[in-house]
């Protein structure tokens, strides 16, 4: 074996320029690390593992890696081994380190994967047989480095442990160039151990030892459940088998706290707070969620309603020509340890979720909502964190990349979304990433929103190969999060072998090339065959025949690894051979591993020997629900991690517009534009409204309220389009969850009501991420999590009946919790906020209905539509802000059946051409509202409050509430808008001007006078780094 | 000398990470020629269908996941399996438009900014060091650019989606002022942005060879196609976006060159 090492650097020409990335390298480890570098320098490199030796090699990878304008090469083969020492000194090192960051055998390597495909595209290297590692080294250069404290850096910042190796080379020792000369290819060197049995005949304290020592993560009740169904078949389980079970019956995959019987009752109700009433219920999921989809089905009998709750993704029909499928996942635990890993494999597999629902729908747009914590807070706050603990900013760096990465490499567009920042997202950050697809109504006279898989149907997984990462994933994410977990839990994707599998699947199924697939989320095969053997009721597989990444994999490791961008298909053999020959056309790997059956039985082989042999019906169908108690009081809840109070200003009184731009510049209303335009929110040429918008002549700054997608790019009709909003708002949840939830659901509707979509034709997805309601000895008050999971799933019902807007999807995360120790000792629990994503999606039936949030002509009415709220005080964010606000109950909560009848009407106006600006009200009230209508434009607002009594101007300016707008009218229409508005409270706030100014009176005298450009320099604060 | 516009061809290549092939083929369709979709792999096994063709439109996208630099891969592919074909195509005087990844390809592939020549160009990462969507001002110089003929001395709109758009000349600054020079004398540069977006050569957002027949550009005209585009809630209409414009150049280019 022969390595060669290949490394890039810049051609004489470009040797002095430093990157960007160099850069801000530079300023991470000044600001967090307190360490001055003098100079950073990246060089990407190659290690290329040959069987034979290589002529004439160098001059080949120069074409493939460099390039010729810009680029040089050095390698293993240079003739001058010097020469790159020459170029150090001429970038103006004189003692530099050299920190080298590799990959850890078996971790996905993509620039590797890439390069050994474009090695291959030379003639003269195509048959050869070869390996590709890729890496990244820093010479870096300043005082008082060592070894130790390069590497501890390293990792902090450049490298994960989990997934890299460093290496240090000292100055003295960079001279010798070893480097090149004892290359290491990193390989994987592992052993398979065959399939064994697991003795269940053992006490029980020996069984929740294995339980824990494997990784299984089952109840006591579990696996005593399974004890005595093994020992009615009179033998034990094998180590498939077991894997098998656990990985089906995982809280991810099974949702068992959603299936529970749960018995819950309230006390002691802070004044104002609804009471829901004791009651039992039995499964959140079915009765609340599904419960009320059946009903609104059943009351308003929809036919749009195609495909809920039972598939990958809910389809409806809102185009005349195609379907459309949604899906909302989360990836927090994965992102807790590889940020950018965690977030990419997460918009990957929903993409891969929307591949996967019916026959395969073709993903069209992306969303994605973080809730993370901010390193600043601690900082200066002067708040130690757990050991072991990611910086925060690197948490969000990552997460941004790996969302970034997933959606643009993928050609999806990512057109809603949001950031919500909280201290408490700092154990766990919530990463949800959703999809919308399309899928043909009918294609080759078939149906395509259903499965079609027959018993005899060959199994045949598709895209990438088995590897060890992901190897508990599906029971990881069901566990809280420890120190030292094992590596195999982290995974990286492959946006270009997802692509190409996407494509292909779409052409196969237009061809009719397969009758069924799904994807392999959680739990691998396992669960891939695992369900779709459910509808042929049975099925046969050799697990010897599946693609591996290297050797090595026991069959259990086979069965449930999660490794990503694989898809299981259910084929004829009529089709088979077409199938795999537009695969290999496409290069996409796709192998035969087994049959579906009708035996009932899950069977699988590895070499011919029987490694498991499972009941499909004990897999699915014989577990009892849980029984849980759930209490409301909020007296019962634990104290908060953090002890200390923290200090906060006093709110200056009397100065709104301070407050205004204070608002501005808050981590929840300021501008995240900067990350935002690094996502492609306009590839397929249909993104219509745009999640910012604006004017030519002061730009698009400003914020849009709701995606809209055009469908005819998709296949979809001409004068249609899809409106997608969300709807989050977890800092009500310490107040009430049902409050927080009602909510999110109306922010996500009014979101989509206000861009132009008919509040009649829209369906909701529902994302729970909750801290673990199961009582145990760590989690003394989970009776009153589990309370606030009913209150809130109360109002879900509740709100969803009285909206009559269906649930089609959702899902629920609930281990959001994370324990580690201080440098203290002390042991500390960190938990999420409970959090609630609703996702929206509403049809806009003609573009003429379309509405954009800024302002549009000097002279138009300014309305605020809703009420005034002066009797409450829910300036949520006025008390992050400063020390002498509080919230107090009662809180406004909603009253659904009016707020239906509003939106009806709204969009009626919308409809008719009325409305020419509209803008929800949310984080930071009716001024913040009003000030970010005006802001992307060159208008103003004369505006006079003189309607509202003094006392209460602080009230009406900035609390909080669901259920209003701010909208500009042009005075022509304002009879008729204000006519169709019957019955419900709006109020005339004044006028559009030309000024640029945001001014507002009292009874003649002016509160409030701010120009467009101050809000919105302190709204793009963390944009532009000013202020 | 005249083709019927519904007997102009387009063929759009997709695959390996390619995605703009829909929109790309829609805005051709639009503009009433037949376009076709066609998989490089399948192109690969049958080069004959490129001499159908007049355009051969190489769209955004990620091909090869960007790794390596931004269509370098897409390039090797293009050069060692369908060099001769597209030799033939550029030799038959047909029309190719690159866009944003397509346009880094043509430029790896040595098409532009002079086919056949070595290479003096290429695109790099933005200033910013990072992927950028946003709508960019632009002015349409008069140049060779047949793709351009309708908008040439306009200022325009559209969007930029690109991490590496930043165009670098080969050589210290004496020979980039060079090649510059003799790009505008030649009549090679087809658009500029209005202001300094990314950090490219003169605010260089569009080059074209010397024939003016094979364009290579940042912006996304596909995406700019209809008024409803547009980032203004005060322009969305159901007309016509300038975007078309520069498909609409490119066939009338045909209409009067090809039989």
């Amino acid at each position: 074996m022969k390595v060669y090492r290949f490394e890039i650097y810049p051609n004489s020409f470009n040797l002095s320029q430093s990157s960007h990335s160099e850069e801000s390298l530079k300023v991470w480890f000044k600001d967090y690390m307190k360490v001055n570098f003098d100079m950073i320098w990246e060089v990407k490199y190659f290690l290329v593992e040959s069987r034979e030796t290589i002529e004439n090699f160098e001059a080949y990878a120069c074409e493939v890696f460099t390039d010729s304008v810009t680029e040089t090469l050095f390698s293993s083969e240079s003739a001058n081994q010097e020469e790159y020492h020459g170029w150090l000194k001429a970038r103006g090192f004189s003692n530099p380190h050299l920190i080298d960051i590799g990959y850890r055998p078996g971790v996905t390597d993509n620039s590797a994967h890439a390069a050994l495909e474009a090695l291959k595209l030379i003639p003269h290297l195509k048959n050869l047989d070869l390996k590709v590692s890729s890496g990244t080294m820093y010479y870096v250069e300043g005082a008082n480095l060592s070894h130790e404290k390069l590497e501890k850096m390293a990792y902090e910042k450049m490298a994960n442990f989990l997934l890299h190796k460093v290496t240090i080379t000292s100055p003295k020792d960079l001279v010798h160039n070893t480097r090149f000369k004892n290359i290491t290819f990193p390989a994987v060197t592992i052993t398979a151990s065959a399939s064994k049995q697991i003795n269940l005949s053992v006490p029980d304290s020996e069984l929740l030892k294995m339980n824990q020592e494997n990784c299984w993560a089952l109840s006591a009740d579990e696996l005593t459940h399974i004890k005595s169904y093994y020992k009615t078949l009179g033998r034990n389980p094998s180590d498939v088998e077991m894997e098998v079970i656990a990985q089906s019956w995982s809280e991810h995959c099974k949702h068992k706290i959603f299936s529970s019987e749960i018995s819950y009752s309230e006390s002691n109700l802070p004044e104002g707070v609804k009471p829901i009433g004791d009651k039992n219920i039995k499964g959140i999921f079915k009765t609340l969620i599904r419960g009320s989809t059946l009903k609104i089905k059943e009351e308003r009998k929809l036919p749009w309603l195609i495909s809920i709750f039972h598939d990958n993704a809910g389809i409806v029909r809102f185009d005349d020509k195609v379907d459309i499928c949604i899906k909302v996942e989360t990836h927090n635990s994965p992102s807790a340890l590889d940020p950018y890993g965690g977030a990419l494999t997460g918009i990957l597999g929903v993409n891969r979720d929307i591949l996967g629902v019916g026959q395969g729908a073709k993903p069209i747009a992306n969303t994605n909502v973080f809730c993370l914590a901010e390193n600043k807070y601690f900082q200066e706050n002067n708040l130690a964190l757990p050991m072991l603990l990611k910086n925060p900013d690197r948490i969000k760096a990552g997460v941004h990349q790996g969302v970034q990465d997933g959606g643009n490499k993928s050609g999806i567009p990512t057109v809603n979304g949001a950031f919500f920042f909280d201290r408490d997202y700092v154990g766990k950050p919530l990463v949800f990433c959703g999809t919308i697809g399309v899928i043909p109504q009918v294609e080759n006279n078939k149906a395509t929103c259903e499965k079609g898989q027959r018993p005899g149907d060959l199994i045949v997984m598709a895209g990438g190969r088995i590897g060890k990462d992901g190897i508990h994933g599906a029971t990881f994410s069901s566990m809280e999060l420890l120190d030292g977990v094992p590596s195999s839990v982290v995974q990286i994707g492959d946006p270009i072998t997802q692509k190409r599998l996407g494509d292909f699947l779409i052409e196969a199924r237009m061809k009719g090339l397969f009758n069924s697939v799904t994807d392999n989320g959680a739990g691998g095969l396992s669960s891939s065959i695992g369900e779709m053997a459910q509808l042929t009721n049975g099925a046969d597989v050799d697990l010897e025949k599946a693609l591996v990444k290297y050797p090595g994999l026991s069959p259990y490791e086979l069965m449930v690894s999660e490794s990503q961008e694989r898809m299981t298909f259910s084929v004829a053999e009529e089709t088979i051979n077409d199938f795999l020959a537009l695969a290999a056309k496409r290069s996409v790997e796709a192998t035969v591993i087994g049959k579906f059956t009708d035996s009932g039985s899950l069977v699988v082989k590895y070499n011919n020997e029987l490694v498991a042999d499972l009941s499909l019906e004990f897999l699915h169908e014989s577990l009892m629900p849980m029984k849980l108690n759930a209490h409301f009081d909020v007296e019962a809840r634990s104290a908060h991690w953090i002890k200390r109070k923290i200090g906060k200003p006093l709110m200056p009184r009397k100065n709104f517009k301070k407050i205004l731009l204070d608002l501005f510049r808050s981590p929840n209303i300021r501008s995240h534009e900067h990350l935002v335009r690094r996502y492609d929110h306009e590839v397929k040429g249909a993104t219509l409204v745009k999640p910012y918008t604006g004017t030519n002549e002061v730009g698009f700054s400003a914020p849009s309220d709701a995606g809209v997608i055009w469908m005819k790019p998709h296949g979809g009709g001409e004068d249609n389009a899809i409106a997608i909003a969300c709807g989050i708002c977890p800092k009500i949840s310490e107040y009430d969850t049902y409050l927080m939830a009602e909510y999110a659901v109306d922010e996500a509707v009014r979101n989509a009501v206000c861009v132009g979509a008919n509040p009649d034709e829209m369906v909701l997805v529902d994302n729970y991420c909750w801290p673990d309601p199961i009582e145990s000895e760590r989690n003394p008050d989970a009776k009153y999590k589990l309370a606030q999971l009913v209150r809130a799933s109360q109002a879900l019902y509740d709100l969803s009946l009285s909206y009559g807007m269906p649930f089609v999807s959702g899902k629920d995360s609930m281990k959001n919790d994370f324990i580690g120790k201080m440098e203290t000792g002390e042991t500390v629990k960190i938990s999420v906020p409970p959090t609630l994503l609703v996702t929206a999606m509403g049809r806009v039936p003609g573009l003429k209905t379309i509405t954009t949030s800024e302002v549009k002509n000097e002279n138009s009415l300014v309305y605020l539509i809703g009420e005034n709220l002066t009797n409450f005080s829910s300036a949520y964010e006025l008390k992050e802000l400063y020390a002498d606000y509080e919230i107090s109950y009662p809180l406004p909560y909603i009253d659904g059946k009016k707020q239906l009848d509003l939106y009806r009407k709204f969009h009626k106006s919308m409809s008719m051409g009325l409305i020419e600006s509209s803008h929800d009200v949310s984080d930071g009230g009716v001024i913040i509202a009003l000030a970010e209508k005006m802001m992307g434009t060159t208008f103003g607002m004369k505006l006079d409050f003189s309607a509202i009594a003094e006392k209460n101007l602080m009230g009406f300016m900035f609390n909080e509430s669901a259920g209003r707008f701010v909208v500009t009218i042009k005075e022509i229409n304002a009879k008729a808008f204000e006519e169709n508005l019957n019955g419900h409270s709006f109020l005339k706030l004044g006028q559009v001007t030309s000024d640029g100014v945001l001014n507002a009176s009292h009874k003649g005298e002016t509160i409030i006078s701010v120009t467009g450009e101050e809000c919105m320099t302190n709204y793009k604060v963390e944009v532009e780094g000013i202020v | 000398m005249t083709i019927l516009r519904s007997n102009i061809k387009a063929l759009i290549l997709t695959g390996d990470g390619i995605n703009c092939e829909t929109e790309t083929s829609l805005a051709f369709t639009e503009a009433g020629i037949q376009a076709e979709i066609i998989h490089i792999s399948d192109l690969i096994e049958d080069p004959k269908r490129l001499e159908s063709a007049h355009i051969l439109a190489l769209p955004g996208g990620f091909s090869f996941g960007d790794e390596i630099g931004s269509g370098q891969i897409l390039a090797l592919k293009l050069k060692y399996s369908l060099g001769d074909e597209l030799k033939k195509f550029i030799d038959n005087k047909k029309l190719i438009i690159g866009i944003c990844n397509g346009f880094q390809a043509l430029v790896r592939l040595g098409l532009l900014p002079k086919p056949f020549e070595p290479r003096t160009m290429t695109l790099t990462h933005n200033r910013q060091g990072n992927f950028i969507n946003r709508w960019v001002d632009l002015e349409v110089p008069t140049s060779e650019c047949v793709w351009t003929k309708d908008i040439q001395s306009k200022k325009i709109s559209l969007p930029i989606r690109h991490g590496e758009g930043k165009i670098v000349f080969k050589g210290d600054s004496d020979a980039q002022k060079v090649m510059y020079k003799t790009l505008s004398t030649n009549g090679q540069i087809a658009l500029n942005y209005s202001v300094d977006v990314n950090g490219s050569y003169a605010q260089i957002a569009g080059v074209c060879d010397p024939t003016g027949r094979i364009f290579g550009l940042m912006p996304h005209p596909e995406a700019a196609t209809s008024m409803w585009h547009s980032p203004a809630g005060i322009d969305k209409s159901g007309a016509v976006g300038i975007g078309a414009s520069i498909f609409e150049s490119g066939i009338k280019y045909c209409e009067q060159n090809f039989n």
